[in-house]
């Protein structure tokens, strides 16, 4: 077990954000987190990163507990959304060399130039972040959580900001990552499409809460509530994103 | 703490520095501007009024010395402020990097740039005003100690105030120490204070520091007294300012303002 999260909750003032989440996540595993917004799917990451304290509840990375062993937990993990920035006006190498550093790796420039050519912006390396585009950015944000060739990854609607061109190359690269390195990835994403072709487990949240856990067939079956021979991902969110709204 | 992770750190806010022309006003400008501004006058102060000629030793050595504290208080606030407008913060904490190793990088990083500004100042005031700092910076060491570890006191504590109250109380990385400047009596001695302002001097060690340059430079020798009270007073603010950044930086974990402040 990679990924061990038992009744996790995160109240803030009187807003319960996750209340009771549970679910595992086996090694080598790429698993979904589904739900429209405001479902817990980022509160949710952030616990998982250490970013946020959780109100109650336990989170359980590589069999230790994430409250008491946060350093050598994220030294084997990493983490990228197109959400969050890197410091402007400094140049992708340099971002990058800074990131290389705090893990420790060795060989850095190897590894730098290595993923920024997997990525497709080797070109970019002496850019400065604040000329790249969204999807250039996004791209430099994987890189970084590639170099420290994390046994868990976690992602934040990684395709977001990219072209289906260049997503289509992201989920190859992914995909390899996973099947040669074994890389076990988290991922939020509401593209259903791209959760039906990389996850091979989903874990649907609504309200705060997990409403139901499965592979993508599974999944369509237990919140449609009738028989189908391909997953539907897409009539799942609405239907549940429907009935969110009330 | 790693090393390697202390000096990301440093790189990380080196790189800023280099790319950053607001990061070289800071280090370098105002300590400068600061020299010529304050040897013009007391150049006036010293020929055209007449007035003992020591007077620039007093001035120029002060203001040095000022500018190098409110660098050190004022960069470590706002080392911590580039990582929220550049909106770097979940990128950092959500590696292996530790809070603590995060601001002892910034001490180190802080150093540095202040040494720039201090050298900057002190050579410009040789030039300028023949006024040669570096001989009396032995026998300033001990007030200095005091100085940047009150500077750092200012700073974490300001550094914590920003991670709870957010950008909205930045401006404190600029304007506290200006506050102090007055009553830590950087430019005149203690007893030009009214009395009842002198008791709040006191408790500065700010105040014992310049006090106790002073004398120095007025050949009175060093001061052990001026020394141990300013550091007995830095142990205490120092512990104070590191309770106070460990209760507000997990008040800010458990309130979710790492990544609100994004």
């Amino acid at each position: 077990m990679l990924v061990q999260v038992e009744n996790l909750s995160k109240r803030f003032d009187t807003f319960t954000a996750v209340n009771g989440v549970s679910f595992r996540v086996e090694r080598g595993e790429i698993v979904g987190m589904l739900g429209p917004n405001g479902a817990g799917k980022t509160t949710t990451i952030q616990m998982i990163l250490g970013l946020i304290t959780p109100t109650s509840g336990e989170i359980r990375i590589f069999g230790k507990s994430m409250a008491t062993h946060r350093e050598e937990i994220l030294q084997r993990m990493n983490f990228s959304s197109p959400y969050v920035a890197f410091p402007f006006r400094m140049t992708v190498h340099e971002n990058l060399s800074v990131f290389a550093r705090l893990y420790g790796i060795k060989e850095p420039q190897r590894r730098i130039g290595e993923w920024l050519e997997r990525f497709d912006v080797a070109k970019l390396r002496d850019k400065p972040i604040a000329r790249l585009s969204s999807g250039e950015n996004t791209r430099v944000g994987l890189a970084k959580a590639m170099l420290n060739d994390p046994e868990l990854l976690l992602l934040d609607e990684p395709t977001a900001y990219l072209d289906p061109e260049i997503a289509r190359q992201v989920k190859e690269q992914l995909l390899e990552a996973n099947r040669d390195r074994g890389m076990t990835i988290l991922y939020t994403s509401h593209n259903m499409a791209e959760v039906e072709q990389l996850c091979s487990q989903i874990v649907f949240l609504n309200h705060g809460r997990v409403i139901a856990i499965g592979s993508p067939i599974e999944i369509t079956h237990a919140i449609l509530k009738e028989e189908r021979d391909e997953p539907a991902l897409e009539e799942v969110f609405l239907r549940v994103a429907r009935e969110a709204r009330g | 703490m790693k090393a390697h992770r202390i000096v990301a750190v440093m790189a990380r806010h080196a790189y800023e520095a280099r790319r950053n022309v607001d990061r070289v006003t800071d280090t370098v400008y105002w300590p400068v501007l600061d020299v010529v501004m304050w040897g013009f006058f007391t150049t006036y102060l010293g020929h055209g009024l007449g007035m003992q000629p020591d007077v620039i030793k007093f001035v120029l050595s002060a203001i040095i010395i000022w500018g190098l504290f409110y660098s050190f208080q004022r960069d470590l606030a706002v080392g911590f402020l580039d990582e929220l407008w550049s909106r770097n913060l979940i990128n950092l904490f959500s590696t292996p990097l530790t809070i603590s190793e995060y601001m002892t990088g910034l001490i180190c990083v802080n150093v540095a740039k202040a040494m720039v500004g201090v050298g900057a100042a002190s050579l410009l005031a040789l030039a300028a005003y023949h006024f040669n700092i570096f001989p009396w910076l032995p026998g300033f060491v001990p007030y200095l100690i005091n100085l940047i570890l009150f500077a750092f006191a200012l700073g974490i504590m300001i550094t914590g105030l920003i991670f709870r109250y957010t950008t909205k109380i930045q401006a404190l990385a600029w304007s506290f120490a200006g506050l102090l400047a007055p009553i830590s009596c950087v430019l005149y001695p203690v007893k030009s204070l009214p009395p009842w302002l002198r008791e709040i001097a006191w408790t500065l060690p700010t105040t014992y520091s310049f006090e106790g340059m002073r004398q120095l430079l007025a050949g009175g020798g060093f001061n052990p007294h001026l020394f141990w009270y300013g550091l007995v007073l830095n142990v205490f603010y120092f512990v104070f300012a590191i309770g106070v950044f460990k209760v507000v930086f997990a008040a800010a974990q458990n309130r979710g303002l790492l990544v609100k402040l994004e």
